[in-house]
């Protein structure tokens, strides 16, 4: 019973979400817009985009292989699999121990789909995306990995039911700690999320792999259209999902508590929140980040990734550590 | 008691072979499947009754009992079959009969075909030999059998250069590596007069000698030669190529680990486990295990011949194993020691099967474009799909994707080292980093813009296709219940085998 209700649930938060990260969508490209002072696309664009891409015909290379067409549909598969453990204002619904790993995974598994789907179809642009959008895979996993253990590591110390699990960000969160050392490593740390999230959606500086004027849509070249549509609803999602990581991370505070509420209106409501928090994240990362920088050559990227976020990455869990030592009071 | 059939079905099979390919060609192939497939049920039947007991399983040669008359030592050949050894054979059979299935095939271009299933079936004889015996002679006389059976299959190909050159590297080696072995027991059969291992387990503990350590290290040093551990897995590299691709699937999959750390585990654990310092021999096999790791994993990205990559992967995925029981003995009596040990041999079987895969997705594209240069290997996929995804499957086997079997045993090696010593799950970590990036250029060459020669490529026929399915199935099944088979199986056999009392008195009657 309590399976179906789980699996009742993720069905409604895969509706919500889906429904959500489009939606975002739109937002950003008014707001984008109206910083260009252009007037935009209307809110619902997205989900047109969607539709109309859904309906058109999907042309498959000649020199493309199976996994072509096998590799959007994985994509979605596993974005939606991903949502079984992320955490969205309530605990994830199949949270148990341990299963950062596999959120981590899952999340690196979406890139790597993208990556073979690219090479798959036999096209130079794509294979030049692919192998971009390979190396930037690589890179900026390391900085959020190392900052991600270093705040699940000192969330232990508080005794938490389930180490190591998305759920522990709403059982106590890291600004809990409240030493001035723990503040400032976390600041580091909320900073080197921000620009891997910028980097983990493919917008500002990081539109490398894509590159629209550069390479024709990298990674994308070839895909058109319901292939095109399953790859961008799983971007979307994705995008959700890497937001929600950061927001569960640093502002995990819901408010269903302060209006009384519990159970399924206080997880709602909670929902609800968590939303606008995504979204006031992604405004940042994302938004105003893509207004305002262009993108870096591959190596610049590179080299951002390993003499900047993950220097900042590794300063900020020594703060941590330092902190957990007890050394300076 | 099914034990004796274990040896004697396949043995049987080996010597009649010659009489019944005197029938044709379909009565050859027929007959050794046959014999490969009664063998696979006698294994799983051993293996199901020693799981079920959880005892030793013991059969004398000759008589009701492995004691002299009047006397309390064992005079004769006993076999002895615990649930490590019992898992091993059950992995022997099964990849052989994979690999004969396969070789029908494969195999059907070349000349001298009774030799080679004859060979094929003593090389099992011998593997499945030193998985159950308990005489330290015995073992040695099952290691040459399979050693020489396997210098034998890596020449079979003897009007290619390479094939000569590395069965003679591999034979000299080897044979040098035997040698050893053979003076190490020697040694001990000199100092305690026995070559029974149970009761010269007893012996070593009563007295443990200089004499014994010596022995102790040239038959390990031996052991490590006939396993790839780095300093000498240089015959590793050639002979897996070199070999037909059916032959490299055994060497791979299961030689290396019979001869080499099954061996090793046996003799460091059942052997010598209450007789010597296993402190001092756990960190040993641990350098070798790290060097291992690095080297193997490290080589296997910068090749461009696709049979020799996945070689030095075996180099590598041994070097995982023998972490495992480094650590395994290192940690003797502790949760963390079990539990390394418990993902050693998870390792075994998991590496088994997916490297069996790989080598018989490398002869499919041997057999179809006659090339296994990865250069001119470009985008298989588009004609060859069913083979690509099989080695897509066994790739990720490889570097330990979650859902398949790879994941569950080397997260136990991680998380065994990681308690162990952070330092051993760093360098873990890093050849499997090293793991992922050679397995991933293989990848984007599969699956990457085809070339003129992969244009006219067609899938191999179904007898090659069947045991690659087979070991997908088995793979992606495993991989499904990693805990479950952990908690039943691994762990428990690991148990057995640090428990070295209950083998001995498996022997000895508590005497």
């Amino acid at each position: 019973m309590n399976v179906l209700y789980a699996t009742l649930g993720f069905i409604a938060v895969y509706a919500y979400v889906s429904f959500a990260s489009l939606l975002w969508g739109g937002i950003d490209r008014k707001l984008v817009a109206r910083m260009q002072r252009r007037m935009g696309p209307p809110l619902l664009q997205p989900f047109y985009d969607f539709l109309k891409l859904v309906g058109k015909e999907s042309i498959i290379p000649r020199n493309a292989n199976k996994f072509f067409e096998l590799a959007p549909v994985l994509a979605l598969a596993t974005s939606i699999a991903l949502l079984a453990y992320t955490p969205l204002g309530f605990e994830p619904l199949f949270g148990t121990k341990g299963d950062v790993i596999l959120f981590i995974y899952l999340l690196t598994l979406i890139g790597f789909l993208r990556v073979l789907g690219a090479v798959s179809s036999g096209s130079p642009y794509a294979q030049i995306g692919a192998q971009r959008e390979m190396i930037i895979l690589v890179s900026r996993e390391a900085p959020m990995m190392l900052g991600l253990f270093t705040v699940l590591w000192r969330l232990n110390e508080f005794g938490v039911t389930k180490p190591f699990s998305m759920g522990t960000f709403y059982e106590h969160n890291i600004w809990e700690l409240g030493t001035p050392l723990s503040f400032i490593g976390t600041l580091i740390l909320l900073f080197v999320f921000l620009v891997w999230l910028a980097s983990e959606i493919e917008v500002g500086y990081f539109d490398i792999p894509e590159a629209e004027t550069e390479l024709a849509e990298g990674t994308m070249a070839e895909y058109s259209g319901r292939h095109l549509a399953l790859f961008e609803l799983a971007n979307a999602i994705k995008a959700f999902v890497s937001a929600s990581l950061v927001v569960a991370i640093f502002l995990p505070w819901g408010i269903s508590p302060y209006l009384g509420l519990s159970g399924t209106e206080g997880m709602i409501v909670d929902l609800l929140f968590h939303t606008l928090k995504v979204f006031a994240v992604l405004f940042v990362s994302m938004s105003v980040f893509r207004a305002v920088t262009g993108r870096l050559r591959i190596t610049q990227a590179v080299n951002l990734f390993w003499t900047r976020l993950l220097p900042a990455s590794i300063v900020g869990a020594l703060l941590l550590a330092i902190d957990a030592m007890g050394v300076i009071a | 008691m099914m034990l004796p059939y274990l040896i004697t079905i396949p043995l049987f099979g080996a010597f009649a072979l010659p009489i019944v390919s005197l029938a044709g060609r379909k009565a050859r192939e027929l007959w050794a499947i046959l014999v490969s497939a009664l063998t696979l049920g006698v294994a799983t039947e051993v293996f199901r009754t020693v799981w079920k007991s959880g005892e030793v399983m013991v059969y004398t040669l000759g008589a009701e009992s492995p004691l002299g008359q009047g006397v309390d030592f064992p005079i004769r050949i006993v076999w002895e079959v615990d649930l490590l050894g019992a898992i091993v054979a059950l992995m022997i059979a099964f990849i052989a009969f994979v690999a004969i299935l396969y070789s029908t095939e494969y195999m059907r271009h070349d000349t001298g075909l009774e030799k080679y299933y004859a060979l094929i079936l003593l090389l099992e004889v011998g593997m499945l030999g030193i998985a159950i015996t308990g005489d330290l002679f015995n073992f040695y006389v099952f290691l040459e059998i399979m050693s020489i059976a396997s210098y034998a299959l890596v020449a079979f190909r003897n009007d290619t250069w390479e094939g000569i050159e590395a069965g003679i590297k591999y034979m000299f080696a080897g044979s040098l590596a035997s040698a050893f072995i053979l003076l190490g027991i020697a040694l001990l059969y000199g100092q305690y007069g026995t070559l029974t291992m149970a009761y010269l387990a007893k012996q070593i503990a009563a007295n443990p000698t200089f004499t014994a350590k010596v022995a102790l290290g040239l038959i390990a040093g031996g052991l490590l030669f006939k396993s790839g551990a780095v300093p000498v897995h240089m015959w590793l590299a050639d002979a897996h190529p070199a070999a037909p691709s059916s032959i490299s699937a055994m060497l791979s999959g299961l030689v290396i680990k019979i001869g080499g750390t099954y061996a090793l585990a046996r003799l460091a654990f059942s052997v010598y486990g209450m007789g010597i310092n296993l402190r001092t021999l756990g960190w040993i096999i641990i350098f070798f295990a790290c060097l291992t790791l690095i080297v193997g994993n490290a080589m296997a990205i910068v090749q461009t011949d696709m049979k020799r990559l996945f070689a030095f992967s075996s180099v590598g995925q041994i070097g995982y194993i023998l972490l495992g029981i480094g650590i395994g003995l290192a940690a003797y009596g502790s949760d963390v020691g079990e539990v390394a040990l418990a993902g050693a041999i998870y390792h075994t079987v998991n590496h088994a099967l997916m490297k069996a895969l790989l080598f018989l997705v490398a002869g499919a594209v041997i057999h179809q474009l006659g090339t296994k240069n990865l250069n001119e290997l470009s985008g298989i996929a588009r004609k060859m799909p069913v083979t690509s995804f099989a080695f897509l499957v066994g790739a990720a086997a490889i570097i330990g994707l979650p859902p398949l079997n790879g994941f569950a045993s080397k997260w136990l090696i991680y998380e065994s080292s990681a308690l162990f010593n952070p330092f051993l799950a760093a360098i873990a970590v890093i050849g499997t980093a090293f793991c992922t990036a050679a397995y991933i250029r293989v990848l984007f060459t599969f699956f990457g813009r085809p070339s003129e020669k992969v244009m006219n490529a067609k899938e191999p026929g179904k007898a090659m296709l069947v045991p690659m399915m087979i070991l997908v199935l088995a793979i992606i099944l495993m991989g499904l219940f990693p805990w479950a088979i952990s908690e039943k199986v691994m762990i428990p056999a690991a148990k057995m085998l640090e428990n070295v009392g209950t083998y001995v008195s498996a022997v000895l009657g508590g005497a």
